[in-house]
């Protein structure tokens, strides 16, 4: 297969996805640019809650990623299958919490510092 | 007869963003060597048939060739996702989802001529037209798909399908709506006898009434009274499927799923009004792999034995053959297995086998698999490539291995990604190393409801 063929197929698979991916990567860069404009620093910062919040969006993959393809937990079976599941679960943990961390600094940074 | 052509004014954003890629894409081919060369000729070539080889020829000869005159043959305005077909009637997919325009893939520069083809004059090398015009050429792709021959079931048309308890997932769109339609209604019902019948011909995506069968298990399953169901498969040969690893596979499976399996059966009428079904016993001589063996002749011949059973609910799967008009020209093969029925062709070149500037893709071919999306997916470098050495006077220098794959679909969610070819009795041909196309999956299901529609398109479009 050709360069132009992956990239071919790739863009028929995303296109009726693509809002939902521009307005997700709109989310995450706006926020990024928000918390680090006000002293963010994105390993600087722990946030239990947020930490917390990102593991649990990206376990709840199990449960709707399979359900997304109109499939479900039951048949992922194989080895391939796991480590596709997984593989995708992580990276949602891991977007979600490059959303939730700087959020939660902009939510406590706006908050009146005590005098 | 008009000209459909790209205009750059009127570019929509998805058309940009794919140009854009495209470009860059291009540039990483120019950069790296692979591009292919064109070829000047003014040869004139005629493509009979959109579907995914005519359409996918379309394009890479038009690439290829410079100066050539190419004609596609092709009167519908919509292009079908036909592999989509068994998701629609298992109410997976909603219909629309395999429905797009051919004006989107038919590329610049190609004469899209909106009539069916009606007769070819091989001999004078033209193309004669539903309205009574003639297509000369010097070079023919023959690509228009097969023909459903369901006025060889007595009582049997497709426009049955969604009354009277019968499905048929092969009859059109709106077919494999109305078989979920038909299907809905069974399962409404609460009990009942299910049949599902296979065809004595070489049908395409031979995997798709075992996986209607298997998504309707799912579905039985799923309604919590599956064992007031009953359900049967009749086959008219020994086997249901050609690759020997999944035909033994599914039987076990179908003997598990308590499907109740019956041999060397044939659907040969249908009374819709009594919901009853006739079969004739074919015999034993007729093995999966020798259904093209049966004539027309011999789907009525008398003296048979034949069984009369009711449904609640029929899958019917029509015996299949090349379009009439094929059938009636001289390139239809003339002995050996698929003579009277298919187009004659090397299986493996592709080029007709008396008229070397004939070629043939995808289902009308005579070949023992190969009625597959994927097959054209195969095929189609391999015609290309033939072709433009045939103009060239060159040897031919690619041969098809057979290449064809069914995304069996074993319940609902999860599926086998079968990939398969000619060679050691259709030994498999796995793409991916990573997936075993002897396991179930929930990778190869999301194969085939997520991915493999896109790399239809890029096999349109040549890219693929």
């Amino acid at each position: 297969m050709t360069v132009t063929g992956a990239l071919t197929i790739l863009w028929y698979a995303l296109a009726p996805f693509l809002w939902l991916m521009v307005t997700g990567l709109l989310l995450l860069v706006v926020v990024q640019v928000l918390a680090h404009l006000r002293g963010y620093r994105l390993l600087g910062y722990r946030c239990l809650g947020a930490n917390l919040a990102a593991i649990a969006i990206g376990l709840s993959g199990l449960w709707w990623i399979p359900l997304f393809t109109n499939s479900s937990l039951t048949y992922v079976a194989t080895v391939f299958d796991w480590a596709a599941l997984i593989g995708a679960v992580i990276g949602l943990a891991v977007i979600a919490w490059l959303v939730l961390s700087p959020l939660s600094y902009l939510l406590r940074v706006r908050q009146p510092s005590p005098p | 007869m008009s000209r459909h052509a790209r205009d750059p004014s009127r570019l929509d954003r998805r058309q940009f963003l794919k140009l854009s890629a495209g470009a860059g894409a291009a540039g990483l081919l120019y950069s790296s060597g692979l591009q292919a060369r064109s070829v000047s000729t003014n040869a004139r070539i005629v493509i009979i048939g959109g579907g995914a080889g005519g359409m996918a020829m379309a394009n890479r000869l038009s690439r290829r060739l410079d100066g050539a005159r190419i004609s596609l043959v092709e009167p519908r305005e919509v292009h079908h996702y036909q592999p989509g077909w068994t998701l629609v009637a298992s109410g997976v997919w909603r219909p629309e989802k395999t429905m797009r325009p051919n004006s989107r893939f038919v590329p610049g520069g190609v004469d899209w001529v909106r009539q069916p083809a009606a007769g070819i004059d091989a001999a004078n090398r033209k193309v004669e037209l539903g309205d009574g015009s003639q297509l000369d050429y010097d070079y023919l792709v023959v690509a228009t798909g097969l023909q459903l021959n369901y006025h060889l079931i007595d009582g049997m048309s497709p426009d049955l399908v969604g009354s009277h308890g019968i499905g048929s997932v092969y009859a059109s769109i709106e077919g494999a709506a109305r078989t979920r339609d038909a299907i809905d209604s069974w399962i409404a019902q609460g009990s009942g006898k299910g049949i599902f019948t296979a065809a004595p011909t070489p049908v395409k995506c031979a995997g798709a009434p075992l996986k209607m069968t298997f998504t309707t298990l799912s579905r039985l399953e799923a309604s919590g009274r599956r064992d007031a169901f009953q359900v049967e498969f009749m086959a008219p040969g020994a086997g249901l499927f050609s690759q020997p690893y999944v035909n033994d596979f599914v039987k076990q499976r179908f003997d598990d799923q308590g499907v109740t399996r019956r041999h060397h059966y044939r659907i040969s009428a249908i009374d819709p009004q009594a919901r009853e079904a006739e079969f004739t016993f074919v015999g034993p001589d007729s093995e999966f792999t020798s259904h093209h063996e049966l004539r027309e002749a011999e789907f009525s011949a008398e003296g048979e034995r034949k069984v009369v059973t009711d449904y609640d609910f029929i899958h019917v799967v029509p015996p299949m053959s090349a379009p009439d008009f094929v059938k009636a020209s001289d390139l239809i093969a003339q002995d050996g297995p698929f003579r009277g029925e298919w187009l004659d062709v090397d299986i493996y070149t592709l080029q007709h086998n008396r008229y070397p500037e004939v070629f043939g893709i995808g289902d009308v071919i005579g070949a023992p698999i190969n009625k597959t999306a994927a097959s054209v997916k195969a095929q189609a470098p391999v015609v290309e490539a033939n072709l433009i050495a045939q103009i060239q006077g060159q040897a031919l220098p690619l041969r098809h291995n057979g290449y064809t794959s069914c995304p069996m679909i074993t319940g609902i969610g999860k599926a086998m990604l079968v990939e398969f070819g000619y060679e050691d009795n259709f030994a498999f041909l796995p793409s991916f190393p990573f997936i075993d196309p002897r396991d179930e999956s929930w990778a190869a299901w999301v194969m085939k409801d997520r991915m493999l529609q896109p790399a239809y398109y890029a096999v349109l479009e040549g890219q693929a």
